[in-house]
């Protein structure tokens, strides 16, 4: 359960956030719509603690995340799978090791039983045969596959994906799409995904959410924003 | 005038940060937040990676002290003393900020590099939404790193320095060997030695500062990434120059 109340933030005289609230239950998929720069990550951001709000609050399962220390909230983070946009892979490590690092952290797994994890992972991926290469030898969309094998590899609770398909073709963004829906209803893990990628929202969503001008414009499941005169959302989803 | 308060401010806010941020990571280093294997490799890539220029400019400078020192000496007749002069002069000053400034050049920069790339990339951010404490997996065993190995180098430099002026002082000068080697133990006390080395560690602590704090706060993208690295070296060299002043007179002072 996710829980913004009345959350606000502004960067250098603008407005980013203004006054949002929203509850996320246990298990749903959430996509947020909008814009470029409208403060879609800056709102995932924030919901894992990386920044903090002007006003308001933001619990995950009751804990007040905008309240904890910063050693508090790396406990609450390990529950937590995170895809940053711009992947944000260790470039010092190959994919493998990539992968592996949270493993390696927070479990006490024998090198074997991770190595047949990673296997398997990579392998819904489609990446079999990465595993010693470093991400700068690997295309972006390569990249942001790696870094989502690694987001899901202890299999969390939460996940959080910003753009899981931007710079992927069309195919791969289906696929994609359709293994993050299906990691995620098979661990009942709540999720929430940011993109503007209208077709592969409807595709992985339970519920959408549009965002503009630091406001929740629309909220609701597909058939909702197919049937809605808003213009805002017509304009996005048309 | 408003903008000189300004940048007055600034500065005043700058060295707070970079003061909490050292206390960041001496809390961490106390409370035991350390990862041997990572330093390990630090000292490793910092260390191996400056080996080289480093005895190269030992080697060079230890040759030209003793050149030098063979003109100067045999003025007054005095050729037997190359040998004290060289290992007075590299031991107390010489092979301590030689070689902390090489270091600062290579490895500080390179840490920099490393952490603000990480930075721009996102890469810190992504340790800490994976539950893992950037500053301890990051930039403590780099500090740390180079805390072990510029004062390891340094004490390479002493020796490859001294070997140089042996060259020298056997083969142009034409003093015996093992008198020159003789001598040269004799030439360095124990206070000579450690006035170099509360040199060398405080660098170390300089270098690793400055660097790990530029690059731990970089932004801009990879412009960003290439001003603050040589933001980082540009402070490193100012600082050591002035510190090694300050401590020399204090050293002198104190101990003679
Ligand atoms: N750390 C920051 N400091 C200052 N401004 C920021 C910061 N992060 C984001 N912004 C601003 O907030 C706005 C929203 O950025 P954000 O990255 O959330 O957009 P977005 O909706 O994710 O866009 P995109 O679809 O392109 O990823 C932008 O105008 C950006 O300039
Ligand atoms: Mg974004």
């Amino acid at each position: 359960m996710i829980e913004l109340t009345n959350v606000s933030k502004t960067f250098s005289g603008q407005k980013i956030l203004d006054d949002i609230s929203l509850q996320i239950g246990t298990g749903e998929i959430v996509v947020i719509l909008g814009e470029s720069g409208t403060g879609k990550s800056v709102l995932l951001k924030h919901i894992i603690g990386l920044i903090k709000p002007d006003q308001g609050h933001i619990k995950i399962d009751g804990q007040d995340i905008s309240r904890l220390s910063e050693r508090k909230l790396l406990n609450v983070r390990k529950k937590i799978g995170f895809l940053f946009q711009e992947g944000a892979l260790y470039d010092f490590m190959n994919c493998f090791d990539n992968i592996a690092f949270p493993l390696r952290e927070h479990t006490r797994m024998k090198e074997r039983v991770i190595k047949e994890k990673i296997q398997k992972i990579l392998k819904l991926i489609d990446l079999q045969g990465v595993e010693d290469k470093l991400p700068s030898q690997l295309s972006g969309g390569m990249k942001k596959r790696v870094a989502l094998a690694r987001a899901i590899v202890l299999d969390s609770k939460i996940l959080f994906c910003d753009e899981p398909t931007s710079g992927l073709d069309p195919i791969r963004s289906r696929d994609i799409s359709d293994l993050i829906r299906n990691v995620s209803k098979e661990l009942n893990c709540t999720t929430v995904i940011t993109s503007h990628d209208i077709k592969n929202s409807f595709r992985v969503a339970d519920r959408l959410i549009l965002l503009g001008k630091g406001k929740i414009i629309a909220d609701g499941n597909r058939s909702f924003f197919e049937q809605s005169n808003l213009p805002q959302v017509q304009e996005f989803i048309s | 005038m408003k903008s000189f308060f300004e940048s007055m401010v600034n500065i005043v806010r700058g060295m707070g940060d970079a003061l909490w941020f050292l206390c960041d990571i001496l809390g961490h280093i106390l409370c035991g937040r350390i990862r041997i294997g990572e330093v390990l490799k630090q000292v490793y890539e910092q260390g191996v990676q400056s080996v080289i220029i480093i005895t190269l400019t030992s080697v060079a400078s230890g040759m030209v002290l003793a050149l030098q020192g063979y003109v100067a000496m045999s003025r007054f007749g005095a050729k037997e003393y190359i040998s004290h002069l060289v290992a007075l002069s590299l031991v107390r000053e010489l092979s301590p900020v030689f070689t902390a400034l090489v270091f600062s050049g290579k490895a500080g920069a390179r840490i920099t590099a490393e952490l603000g790339t990480m930075n721009v990339n996102s890469q810190i951010l992504a340790t800490k939404t994976m539950g893992v404490d950037p500053v301890e997996y990051l930039v403590v065993p780099r500090f740390l790193g180079t805390i072990i190995a510029l004062p390891v180098l340094t004490i390479i430099s002493e020796i490859v320095g001294i070997a140089g002026g042996y060259l020298i002082g056997v083969y142009e000068a034409n003093i015996p060997g093992a008198f020159y080697i003789n001598q040269t133990i004799k030439a360095i006390r124990y206070v000579d030695f450690f006035s170099g080395f509360i040199k060398v560690a405080f660098f170390s602590f300089i270098i690793s500062w400055v660097c790990c704090y530029q690059g731990y706060f970089t932004r801009g993208g990879s412009l960003g990434v290439g001003q603050y690295t040589t933001k980082a070296v540009a402070y490193s060299y100012i600082y050591i120059i002035i510190s090694n002043t300050l401590l020399t007179k204090f050293i002198l002072t104190f101990w003679g």
